[in-house]
């Protein structure tokens, strides 16, 4: 059974590919500081709803192709990702049975702890944001859970991954 | 979960000490970025075909215009290169009598910026010439009207530069009216740079050209840097405050010239020099030097037509000066070496 449905796979790693291509596009100046955390929402749908497939050791490779593309330390966007997973993972059984308002809730305690450690991490490398507005990121990922959870949800239906 | 958790977390430490500490990964983040930085490029594409697009169907009289604007630009410009040559010969002479070696005209190549660092709180920018077109680590980038920043990461087919106005970069720079030496700092705002540490008394004033100054070795000097918008004495500040605006469009521009300027560290050029006058002088016979000279400096003129072989010239004038003074005896071949090995360090 598994070798008639699990051949779209694929679909998985191009919305990664897809957002990282959105963790790096282009963004008007003023924008740029709201920057949803693409890579980490998607992460956090794909071990919400298919924790057998997509596990901390994809977040941890997924942040490795993220710090070079961002040129920070090889690790750091690792270590951040891996923690966001490994969150989403030990709460997935709860999640699942949340309405959404609430795992939008959920998605920004734990987005909001993630970017807290980032500072923390680029603050040892010298690179300190000079405010806390590090965690409008969170709260703009927070916002648009439902929006990627109910695309990406159709998406898996439509292509029957599983 | 929790063993895989603790393993993960100790492999990304791990590996984000030994990447900040040593260059052992620096091999494996060029072929991973090889890959990756393809991306940067993908995400470039709507903007260049908006560009193509724009192009195939700007009007004729638009094409007309900007061909006769670009026209009398050139004719402006190709005027004021012709009094240039003869003023850097000029220049060059004239240092030549001061005993100081000269900067001549630097090679650039054209790059173009190929993405934004997605992080709000840095300016960095990356750009799509790597090490395989020869650029190195801490090459200055300039656009059309001044310094942009330097190369701070090397890749093989793109680069990463570090602006100007970014919070952790600092540049010496000189008032162009009159010398005065400064540092500026950059302030995380793309408009704004900082000088620190002026004296309240210094000469300074709004609308001075801040042009880059060559200390520091990182940066040619005679670039301009920024223009001062404003000089605020506050009599409880022991610095003035002082406020500059970097001439180059850091936001805007897309187009930057990588300048290549002479590639040896000031105490390889020392040495250098130093060599060549130990040769001379044990050689003792003129008509050596311009055969021994230019052997340690052509491998270099490819990439840095610089400092070079303005060098080679005076370094025979220094010992026609000086060679009465010592005794010419073998014994005092090291201090006359050691002298002008240090006035060149300092430029």
């Amino acid at each position: 059974m598994a070798s008639t449905r699990s051949n779209n796979g694929w679909i998985i790693w191009l919305t990664f590919a897809i957002g990282l291509l959105l963790s790096i596009s282009p963004m008007p100046q003023f924008m740029e500081i709201l920057r949803p955390l693409w890579l980490a929402l998607l992460l956090a749908f794909w071990t919400l709803y298919m924790p057998h497939k997509v596990g901390m050791v994809t977040a941890w490779c997924l942040g490795l192709a993220e710090d070079v593309l961002y040129g920070t330390l090889l690790g750091q966007n690792a270590l951040i990702l891996t923690l966001i997973t490994f969150l989403v993972l030990s709460l997935q059984q709860r999640l699942r049975m949340f309405p959404m308002w609430q795992q939008s809730l959920v998605i920004l305690v734990i987005f909001g702890l993630a970017q807290l450690a980032q500072l923390w991490l680029s603050a040892l490398t010298g690179n300190r944001q000079p405010t806390l507005a590090l965690i409008l990121p969170a709260l703009v990922s927070a916002l648009l859970w439902p929006w990627v959870s109910y695309g990406l949800r159709g998406l898996r239906r439509r292509f029957k991954i599983n | 979960m929790g063993v895989r958790l603790l393993v993960l977390v100790v492999l990304s430490v791990a590996l984000m000490v030994v990447d900040a500490r040593f260059t052992l990964l620096k091999p494996v983040r060029s072929q991973m970025s090889l890959v990756l930085m393809q991306s940067y490029w993908i995400t470039d594409l709507p903007q260049r075909l908006w560009q193509g697009v724009a192009s195939q169907f700007g009007s004729r009289t638009e094409l007309v215009a900007d061909n006769e604007k670009l026209k009398t630009e050139n004719l402006l410009l190709q005027g004021r290169m012709q009094k240039l040559a003869a003023l850097t010969e000029q220049n060059v002479r004239l240092r030549e009598l001061l005993n100081s070696s000269a900067l001549v005209n630097e090679k650039v190549e054209v790059a173009e910026l190929i993405g934004m660092d997605p992080n709000p709180f840095t300016h960095r920018i990356i750009i799509n010439k790597g090490e395989r077109d020869g650029v190195v680590l801490g090459q200055p980038v300039l656009d059309a009207r001044g310094l942009m920043g330097q190369v701070v990461e090397l890749m093989p087919y793109t680069s990463r530069v570090l602006l100007l106005t970014d919070t952790t970069h600092s540049i010496p720079v000189q008032v162009n009216r009159n010398g005065l030496r400064a540092i500026a700092s950059g302030t995380g705002n793309p408009e704004r740079l900082e000088l620190r540490h002026v004296a309240d008394t210094a000469d300074i004033k709004v609308g001075d050209l801040l042009v880059s100054s060559g200390l520091g070795q990182r940066f040619p000097a005679g670039y301009p840097v920024a223009t001062v918008k404003e000089v605020i004495h506050d009599s409880g500040q022991p610095f003035a405050i002082v406020r500059a605006v970097p001439t180059a469009a850091l936001n805007r521009s897309r187009y930057l010239l990588l300048v290549f300027s002479d590639s040896r560290t000031p105490e390889e050029r020392a040495n250098d020099a130093a060599k060549a006058q130990e040769a001379e002088q044990n050689g003792e016979a003129p008509p050596i030097i311009p055969a021994t000279v230019p052997k340690p400096a052509a491998p270099v003129v490819v990439p840095a037509p610089a400092p070079a072989p303005v060098a080679t010239p005076v370094a025979p004038a220094v010992n026609a000066v000086k060679k009465p003074v010592p005794a010419p005896t073998p014994a005092a071949a090291t201090p006359p070496a050691a002298a002008p090995a240090t006035t060149r360090e300092r430029q």
